[in-house]
Formats: C-alpha cells, structure tokens, sequence
C-alpha cells in the first residue's frame, strides 16, 4: 500500500448569488496515492475546476476538509499554508493570460524562486532557471523573449516550468491542453508523463476531454452538477461504466476511427441549475433511466465493485 | 452525374501586413457536389476559415487579396461578383455558422427577429410570415416556441448554437459552411448538435464544408476530407481514403497525436516541431521541418499532387516514384 498524499473528505464550496446559494462543489470525497493521477472529469459547470481551487486553499472551503500529507489545508495558518505551496503547485488552462506580459521567459520562471528565497544567489538562481527551461524542452535561445512572441504550447511549458520550479510534489493541472492544437497537445502531455515519472509527481488532472484523461490518469472520478457520480480506476471506468450520466459520456465522444462504431447515447436536455439544488438525483431530468425513487432522494456514493463507486440508485448492483 | 455546387480553382490569397507578406492559401482546388460533405481539416493557422470565408466574399480587404483563382458558387463567380450581388447570395445560396455562439448572436435583439431578418430579406415576405416561418425553424431545431421572444443571453450554448443553425438553415441554402460549429460546446451537447446537423443536411439535400481540428468529428458527418496544412491541401479523399489509406506524413501525425480511447497504453507520437512560420515558408515542401520521412528533394522542391484514384491525392515526394510506398514500411 503507498502513500496517500492527498485526501479531500465531506468537501464543499457554495457561491452566494442573488438568486440563493450555488452548490459547486458539494459533498465529494476522494483520495490520491503519491506519484499518481486522478483524473476528474465533467462538463462545463460540473465544479471540477472550483474543486481544484479549494483543495490549493485559492478558495476557501465552505465545508469539510483537504487533508495533504497530514495536515488540513483550510486549518493551518497563512505562513504554514506559504511552506505548503512550495509543494502545492496548478498549471492553469488558457497559457495567454496565465503569464505576465511584462515578464521575459527567465523571470517568468524566477520569480516563484526569488520570491520563496529558495535559491538566493543570482547566477545559482540563473543555472536552475536554466535547468528547468531544458527539463520542459524550452529552447535556451528564448530565455529574453516576451510570452506575445511565443505559440501556446511554449507558453504553456513555460507555466510548466514555474510550477516545478519549487519543491513542487503535487500539481493540480487545470485543463492544460484544452487551448492547444492536437500536434502541440500530445506533445504537452508526454512532457507531463515524463515529468511524472522523473521526479514522482503526483497530479489531479481537470478535463472535460475524456480520451486525454484515459490516456493519462491511473484514476478517474466523474462529476455531475457538484458531485461525484462515479469514481474507479481508468480502466475500470472505460470498460465497465455504471453510471448513466458516465456512459452517456463515453458514447458521446467523437471517435476518429472507422472501425467501431459505437451506439451514441444522446442526453435529453442539458444541464440543470446548481443554485439551491433539491435532495434528489441531480442527473434524474436527464436520465433516460430516471423513476420515482431518483426524483425523490438524494443518491450517495456507493461501493458496486472493489474501488468501484457509483451514485445511482437504478444501477448499483 | 450530380450538380457541382461548389468548384474552387487553384486559388491563393495573400495578406499583405507590416510584417510581410502572408501566404494564407496556396493552390486550393476544391469541389462539392449536391448533397455532400467535405470536412476541412487542420491546425491553428491553416488557412482553413480563410478558405470558408472568401467563399462569402468576406476575406477582410486589405490585407488581404485574391492573387488568383476561381471560385464557382451554383453556377455564380464570387470572385468578380458586386457586393449587391453578394448580399443577395450570402444566407440564400450559402450560409455560415461560426464557432463562438456566444458571440455571433446580437445580444439586444429578440431571437425570432433574429431569425426573420434573413427570412424577410431573402424570401420577400411579410413581417407576420417570416415569423411565422421563423418559429417553424425554431422548432424543427429543438426549442419550444414559447421562448421566441426571449434574448440570446437566456439561452444556453447548445441553444444558442441551435439558433444559429435556424437562421443560416432559413433560407434553404445550398450551401453551408460550419466552421468549428461544436468546438466550444460540451461533448453530450455536441453529440446532440452533430445529430441535428446531420438530420438537417438530409432533408435540405444541402451541401456542407465542416471545419473541424477534431478527426472524430470528421468521422460523423463528412464524406470527403481535405487535410490542410500552412495553406495547402496536402492530402485529400473520401474518408476511407483518409482513414484506411493514409498517405501524407502529416495526416498520420494527426492521427497519432490523438489518444487512442480505446488503448490507453499507447503511447502518443506528437509531431516534433511548430507549424512553419506563415511570413517565411520553406521552400520545398511547407511540412518538411516537421517531417519524419524527409529527404533532400522535399527541402528543395515543392511536391506535385500524386493521384491514387480520381479522388484520392497527396502532396507528398515519398509517392513521385513509388506510388505503392506505404508510411508503416519505414522504420522510425
């Protein structure tokens, strides 16, 4: 059994809006072994990125507790929660507005670096800049030049080497190839791949690209409307997916092949209000399975298969 | 035979900026018949919207000019068309759906208005019918006619995206181009619109250019594929040429560069490198720097069109003296 680094118990975020309260995220549990990747899967508004805010403490939780290695993130006090940052690391999703236009490539990557006072020598700082630039593949020749003069896979490398350019450990990565051409994705994520196993880092990784997620996580939960509904092993999901919402999905992603067809399952509608959500299945108006019981209480997170986990009434055994 | 809606002959346009000169496209030959579909494929900066906008007429002059070509639109030549003529062609014989719903809609008018707009234009009606028309696209899109009457921001994406298709489905055109139409939807969304576009395209018997970066999109509604890369069409064919039979080392690096969602083992052969820079390209064959098959020739020459069938051709050096050459033979 390795090391769980990661746990997020009972974890909530609500929004005060003038129309009531948003549920974003809203009671999720789950847990990640050092070295390893989660990947948390949902459409736009599901709160998979709201989620990731929280467990960085970028947001504070409105309930339960992020604990990583040990300590309750939201618990600690500011200059603890300084120290753990150095660990704690995000690589944003939009590599045009995540880096200061103002900053050349070198001290883009610095800055983390001076700030933190991990290295206080200059040229000691230089040569680790120097260092990282090589360890994401960023040319050397291009340590002057402005983010506008660079495409977005550079940029994107660049926001890479920043966030390893501490003691990083954990990094919650933010749909960070969503932005990219298909040529510059697959090279991003086999940098990422690599980097993982170089320095045994462990990764949440938030997207909404379902063939990305299983090319890349070892553990898949999804989401609907705030909460999980499904949560396994990345091949445990792709081959046996229980929950409606999972399948529906799976079904849905354009596949660039001619050889299996698969049977889309079209969802009816689209999705619902999080904004004072009724106890009741928040995926029912959509399911093409839904009854009474669905309609009338709140489904929880239940164990189908070993490290299998559904939240469905109709499919659970 | 079936009537050729669309006939591009070998045209290239250019933008001439401060920074130089932009060859945006480059030789282009394309040709739609009735009821067809062909998917434009390609990166950022292909030169993919370009080629759908000067279809309308619509390339932004200056910077941009028509160095030379045709362009034969049911029988009209957009080219030396007047911008009278344009407007009457423009939502009657050819439509677009842009990318971004969010902000191809007018956000201060009702969407029905929205909708009659062309409908009034095009078909000489009445306020009263073009509503009532109006309300009849809203419907045979999927939304309920009670929200005629509310505004765009009231709708969702997938809504918004529906609104759009009614109008540039309005006036029947017979040709559509949809530039990235789903790219910004979510994917159960997306699955719903494909299937909207594709039961649509039916009972119009319309023609259709789907600009699309994503191959499984392709797969969904496309008969024919033309692969573009740095302003060319390096390789095109029906989608079994494309899928079955690829030929061009940058077609198979697309492929490549997709996780494979039903092998998660794979490992991912990105293409090495960066699309070449447009101001400066190569002067033998635009792909050669990114290229794992190059040869002396593709640096120095640009390649010819090889024909495997009447539909299937490739710009490619591999193919000009062994046609039978295959890419999985060579050993990466």
């Amino acid at each position: 059994m390795s090391e769980i680094i990661l746990e997020v118990k009972r974890l909530k975020k609500y929004f005060d809006t003038p129309k009531g309260q948003l549920h974003a995220v809203d009671d999720i549990n789950f847990s990640i072994e050092k070295g390893k990747t989660l990947g948390l899967v949902g459409e736009s508004g599901c709160g998979k990125s709201t989620t990731g805010r929280v467990i960085l403490r970028l947001l504070e939780a409105t309930g339960g507790e992020v604990i990583y290695k040990g300590r309750n993130v939201h618990e600690i006090s500011n200059k603890e929660m300084r120290e753990l940052r150095k660990e704690m690391q995000i690589i944003f999703q939009d590599p045009f507005s995540s880096l200061d236009p103002r900053m050349t490539v070198s001290e883009i990557i610095e800055e983390p670096i001076k700030l933190n006072k991990i290295i206080v020598n200059k040229e000691e700082r230089f040569k680790r800049v120097l260092e990282l630039m090589d360890l994401v593949g960023l040319s050397r020749r291009l340590i002057n030049v402005y983010p506008h003069e660079l495409d977005g896979g550079r940029r994107q490398r660049i926001g890479i080497a920043r966030a390893l350019s501490l003691n990083t450990e954990f990094i919650v990565c933010d749909e960070p190839v969503s932005a990219l051409d298909v040529s510059i994705q697959a090279q991003i994520l086999n940098l990422l791949d690599e980097l993982q196993e170089k320095l045994g880092l462990t990764f949440i990784f938030i997207t909404h690209d379902l063939s990305v997620v299983n090319h890349f996580s070892d553990d898949i939960a999804v989401m609907y409307l705030g909460k999980l509904v499904e949560k396994a092993s990345a091949e445990e999901l792709f081959e046996n997916p229980i929950h409606p919402y999972t399948k529906a999905l799976l079904s849905a992603i354009p596949r660039p092949t001619l050889d299996r067809k698969v049977e889309k399952i079209i969802l009816k509608g689209e999705i619902t209000s999080p904004i004072n959500p009724k106890k009741v299945c928040r995926f029912a108006d959509r399911c093409n399975f839904a009854e009474d019981i669905c309609r009338n209480t709140e489904p929880h997170l239940e164990e189908v298969a070993p490290d299998h986990f559904v939240s469905c009434h109709i499919f659970k055994a | 035979m079936k009537d050729t809606i669309l006939d591009i002959k070998d045209l290239n346009i250019h933008f001439f900026t401060e920074d130089g000169i932009v060859e945006a496209v480059n030789g282009l030959n394309i040709n739609i018949k009735k009821g067809e579909t062909l998917g434009l494929v390609g990166e950022t900066g292909a030169g993919k919207t370009t080629t759908a906008l000067s279809i309308l007429d619509l390339v932004p002059m200056p910077p941009g000019k028509i160095i030379s070509g045709e362009i034969t639109l049911d029988g009209i030549d957009i080219i030396n068309a007047s911008e009278k003529e344009m407007e009457k062609i423009r939502g009657k014989i050819v439509s677009m759906i842009f990318q971004d719903p969010m902000t191809a809609l007018n956000p201060v008018i009702k969407v029905i208005d929205q909708i009659s707009e062309a409908i009034i234009i095009h078909q000489n009606l009445d306020k009263e019918k073009a509503e009532e028309k109006a309300i009849e696209m809203l419907e045979l899109v999927g939304i309920p006619r009670d929200r005629r009457n509310e505004y765009p921001h009231q709708f969702s994406g997938g809504m918004k995206q529906r609104v759009i298709i009614a109008i540039a489905l309005s006036c029947s055109p017979k040709l559509l181009i949809a530039d990235e139409p789903t790219t910004a939807l979510d994917v159960t969304i997306q699955a719903q619109v494909l299937k909207l576009m594709k039961e649509l395209k039916d009972k119009f018997e319309m023609s259709m250019i789907m600009i699309t970066h994503d191959l499984g999109v392709v797969v969904e509604v496309c008969d024919y594929v033309a692969i573009m890369y740095a302003g060319r069409i390096v390789e095109q064919g029906t989608l079994e040429d494309i899928f079955r039979r690829t030929k061009h080392p940058y077609t198979e690096g697309l492929f490549n560069s997709i996780p494979n969602i039903d092998n998660r083992k794979e490992k991912l052969k990105p293409i090495k490198g960066l699309m070449s820079d447009p101001y400066d390209l190569p002067k033998g064959c635009n792909f050669c720097d990114r290229c794992d098959y190059v040869m002396r020739i593709c640096e120095e020459e640009a390649p010819e069109k090889i024909f495997f069938s009447d539909e299937h051709f490739v710009e490619c050096h591999l193919y000009s003296k062994d046609k039978s050459y295959n890419l999985s033979d060579h050993d990466l």
